[in-house]
């Protein structure tokens, strides 16, 4: 029998460093951007959040923005009105 | 000089174990592949015209760059044709689009599959079947292209089953879902000119796509009478959701009865559009929205599509026999992921 040589069909995904934005120490009297993924109920659980973040841990306000759907990250304008307005986030994949 | 092909090499001691070995590795997708040999490889390049190193595609979430050696390698294990390659390469092109959104059909509980139609002369030339058992096995052209595919996404972009192809209940056209538009017995515009080519280029149209729902009228002899038959079913996907965008399926007696009523592709569109609207009451007597029904809910209705345009209209299938087909793409929004439609490069100069 002869010997056969195969070619692997597979790549390694590229390595890149993602770099985190520190934590803060405490959410007391921080802006809370809440990221609503479509998907039903989403909304009320990031609200119940909302309200757990104001109530238990000090955060001073909760707003919410809507992603165009769940399959997407959030559009350009979510990500500029985040940065100017809120100093935490919260954003899951929801279904 | 001949560039080298990048990829590991593994020797085994004969075919059946390099097959074999194709499984251990989870590089098939069930089935039994062909061995990827570097000659075989070479000839799916040449084909194509490109070198190995050529980037294809980028998939920003994966950050994967699909290269044509990797392509060529998927395509020969798939058992595809050199001749095919550059459709292999054009479809990948079309996934890798922005406005198709790898991301969601490729990974979604939703389960769609790559839905590709092929026009212009490399369908009849290639022998892509557009006639009988049009979705059914058999067909080299068809069974190949489309495998080639998602063994592209499976083993360079890495969208496996269980893993980041999370479908619940997942596709057949996940193995293969190729068609082509009999343009040959057609009386309507093919679709690809329809979009802006020309009716001598040849092109791939990559749709992320739910399974075709078949329809039957043998009752009707008029254009409304057999689109009312349709419409009804497609009122029935708008009340379990819906889809951004549709492709109808026209076979023979249908598409026959269709345009001896002097009906064209776009007086289609605009029946569909018009005629697959779903009132809110029914929507909340069927569970899928909460509430009870109001009066005002009777005389509410939710639009199945946004435009006629998000119907493609495709004539092919079997002469006889009064069925048809629609094929509900994927996502919840237009935003989500739209068909593509592009051109196959055979000869790149």
């Amino acid at each position: 029998m002869t010997p056969i040589e195969i070619l692997d069909p597979t790549v390694e995904p590229r390595r890149q460093p993602l770099t985190f934005v520190a934590r803060p120490d405490s959410l007391k009297g921080k802006r809370v951007g809440l990221v609503e993924n479509t998907k039903f109920n989403s909304d009320r659980l990031l609200h119940r959040i909302g309200e757990i973040l104001i109530n238990d841990y000090g955060a001073a306000e909760c707003r919410m923005w809507r992603k165009h759907n769940a399959s997407v990250p959030a559009h350009a304008e979510i990500l500029e009105e985040a940065k100017r307005t809120v100093d935490v986030v919260v954003a899951g994949i929801g279904d | 000089m001949t560039t080298a092909l990048a990829s590991k090499r593994h020797v085994v001691a004969d075919i059946s174990l390099a097959m074999e070995l194709c499984y251990e590795r989870g590089w098939t997708d069930g089935l039994p592949v062909v061995p990827p040999t570097e000659p075989a490889v070479r000839a799916m390049l040449a084909a194509a015209e490109l070198e190995p190193d050529h980037q294809i595609a980028f998939i920003t979430n994966r950050q994967v760059a699909v290269t044509a050696e990797k392509v060529a390698i998927n395509a020969v294990m798939a058992g595809c044709l050199p001749e095919y390659m550059p459709i292999v390469v054009s479809a990948v092109e079309g996934i890798a689009e922005p406005v198709w959104g790898y991301h969601g059909p490729a990974t979604s509980t939703g389960g769609a599959a790559v839905f590709m139609i092929i026009n212009g002369p490399i369908g009849p030339r290639l022998g892509f079947n557009c006639e009988d058992n049009l979705f059914g096995p058999g067909w080299r052209a068809n069974a190949t292209v489309g495998r080639a595919v998602r063994l592209v996404m499976r083993n360079v972009i890495g969208t496996l089953p269980g893993l980041l192809d999370r479908g619940t209940i997942g596709n057949p056209g996940k193995y293969t879902y190729v068609i082509a538009e009999n343009e040959a017995e057609s009386p309507w515009t093919p679709l690809h000119v329809e979009r802006g080519f020309a009716a001598g280029e040849s092109t791939v149209t990559v749709m992320s796509a739910e399974g075709p729902r078949q329809f039957y009228n043998q009752l009707s002899s008029t254009p409304e009478g057999i689109l009312k038959t349709l419409c009804d079913d497609m009122r029935h996907h708008n009340s379990t959701g819906g889809q951004p965008q549709y492709v109808v399926v026209l076979a023979g007696e249908h598409m026959r009865t269709i345009a001896a009523g002097g009906w064209s592709k776009s007086d289609i569109r605009k029946y569909v559009f018009d005629n697959t609207q779903v009132s809110i009451a029914h929507f909340k007597r069927t569970e899928r929205l909460p509430g009870s029904v109001t009066p005002q809910d009777e005389t509410t209705y939710k639009s199945l599509l946004a435009e006629p345009e998000d119907v493609l209209v495709v004539a092919a299938g079997g002469r006889a026999g009064a069925f048809s087909c629609y094929i509900p793409g994927w996502a919840g929004g237009r935003r989500s992921s739209r068909s593509v439609t592009k051109l196959i490069r055979e000869r790149r100069a």
